[in-house]
């Protein structure tokens, strides 16, 4: 980490890892204002742990949703409205 | 049953269009039902203008705020008791509620029944719906409370439980890390032929909770808010036991992923 950044960082003028950590989810989804974002930003290009930190816990988001699509079985919803109309008093008629 | 109303069709991120009409649909392609097919191969298919799908800003990734189904049947006419309007609604949920249970449960056969009973409970209790949300947000917290009920019944409970979601997390000493994460290797994720099988092993590892997040948020792509109607959660509970199973997914798959020759 590079020695201003850190030296901000030990005086509480820009945030540190555990801060970073906390609102990750947040600025991963870019909802942080701009100000925070920012200096979320600056801390990811100085700190060696975060940096690598974000990588790995984006590529866990984008796996978790490239997960295997699970297909419905075809008859479905015919099942599904054929259990309707034998169980309650939908469209008997 | 009845064909002539509008049904979803299409991948998760088209439109289908019919006589002016528009839906959006999230369900992929391999889940529509057989007998709209023909029905759907006449819509005309356009992207979505309304769903965001650049990149994000700060991480360079996909967006993740897609916006879920939006409630596009006739919400008076389900409200009145109409019979046509609830077929729709069978139609066009049950692929996709069918999947966030299957995914809850891990067995095709019980998600079906779940979802057949969560349809009956909907069409029956359907005075009681408030408006307090959408429809179908109403409908997700039936069909996941079911889900959950059923898990607890059978006593199939999740390898990890709460505290060791929490223990996965990074540790941190005066505010800095305490162990630098090593980096994963960019070989061996590619080389993995059975990466998606461990990330789906490692979700369902998850206490039914953080599970149930990880599904509806990170795979389904619901809203925040939308995702804590579901589970009757707050929006706040959400984002945290979101990161977390994030964090502790993280770590599932860190030992399988590290740089070679890391410890």
């Amino acid at each position: 980490m590079k020695i201003v950044h850190m030296i901000k960082v030990m005086l509480g003028l820009a945030p540190n890892c555990e801060k970073v950590n906390q609102f990750l989810a947040d600025y991963v989804e870019g909802t942080l204002n701009e100000k925070t974002r920012a200096q979320f930003q600056q801390h990811m290009d100085m700190c060696p742990c975060c940096g690598p930190y974000l990588d790995q816990y984006q590529t866990t988001i984008d796996m978790t949703h490239d997960c295997p699509c699970v297909e419905a079985p075809p008859e479905l919803v015919e099942h599904t409205l054929s259990f309707l109309r034998q169980n309650a008093d939908f469209n008997r008629s | 049953m009845n064909l002539g109303l509008m049904a979803p069709c299409g991948t998760g991120r088209a439109r289908c269009r019919l006589g002016g009409q528009e839906l959006k649909s999230q369900m992929p392609r391999s889940v529509i039902h057989p007998l709209l097919t023909t029905t759907c191969n006449s819509f005309q298919m356009q992207p979505s203008k309304t769903q965001h799908q650049g990149e994000n800003p700060v991480s360079g990734s996909k967006s993740r705020d897609v916006v879920a189904s939006t409630d596009s049947f006739d919400l008076e006419a389900l409200l009145a008791g109409d019979e046509k309007a609830f077929e729709q609604l069978v139609i066009q949920e049950s692929p996709r509620l069918f999947r966030v249970i299957v995914r809850i449960l891990g067995d095709d056969d019980e998600a079906q029944s779940i979802l057949q009973e969560t349809f009956l409970q909907a069409f029956q209790r359907m005075d009681t719906f408030r408006r307090e949300s959408k429809l179908t947000t109403w409908l997700y917290a039936i069909g996941i409370n079911l889900a959950r009920a059923s898990l607890r019944k059978s006593r199939r409970l999740s390898s990890l439980e709460d505290q060791e979601v929490e223990r996965m997390q990074p540790s941190f000493s005066r505010g800095m890390f305490v162990d630098s994460p090593v980096e994963w290797d960019p070989g061996k994720m590619a080389e993995l032929s059975d990466r998606q099988q461990l990330v789906r092993k490692a979700i369902e590892q998850l206490p039914e909770d953080y599970k149930a997040i990880v599904i509806l948020r990170d795979i389904e792509e619901y809203s925040t808010d939308d995702v804590a109607k579901m589970l009757d959660i707050s929006s706040g509970a959400v984002r945290v036991r979101l990161h977390r199973a994030r964090g502790a997914l993280r770590k599932l798959l860190d030992s399988h992923f590290r740089m070679r020759g890391s410890s």
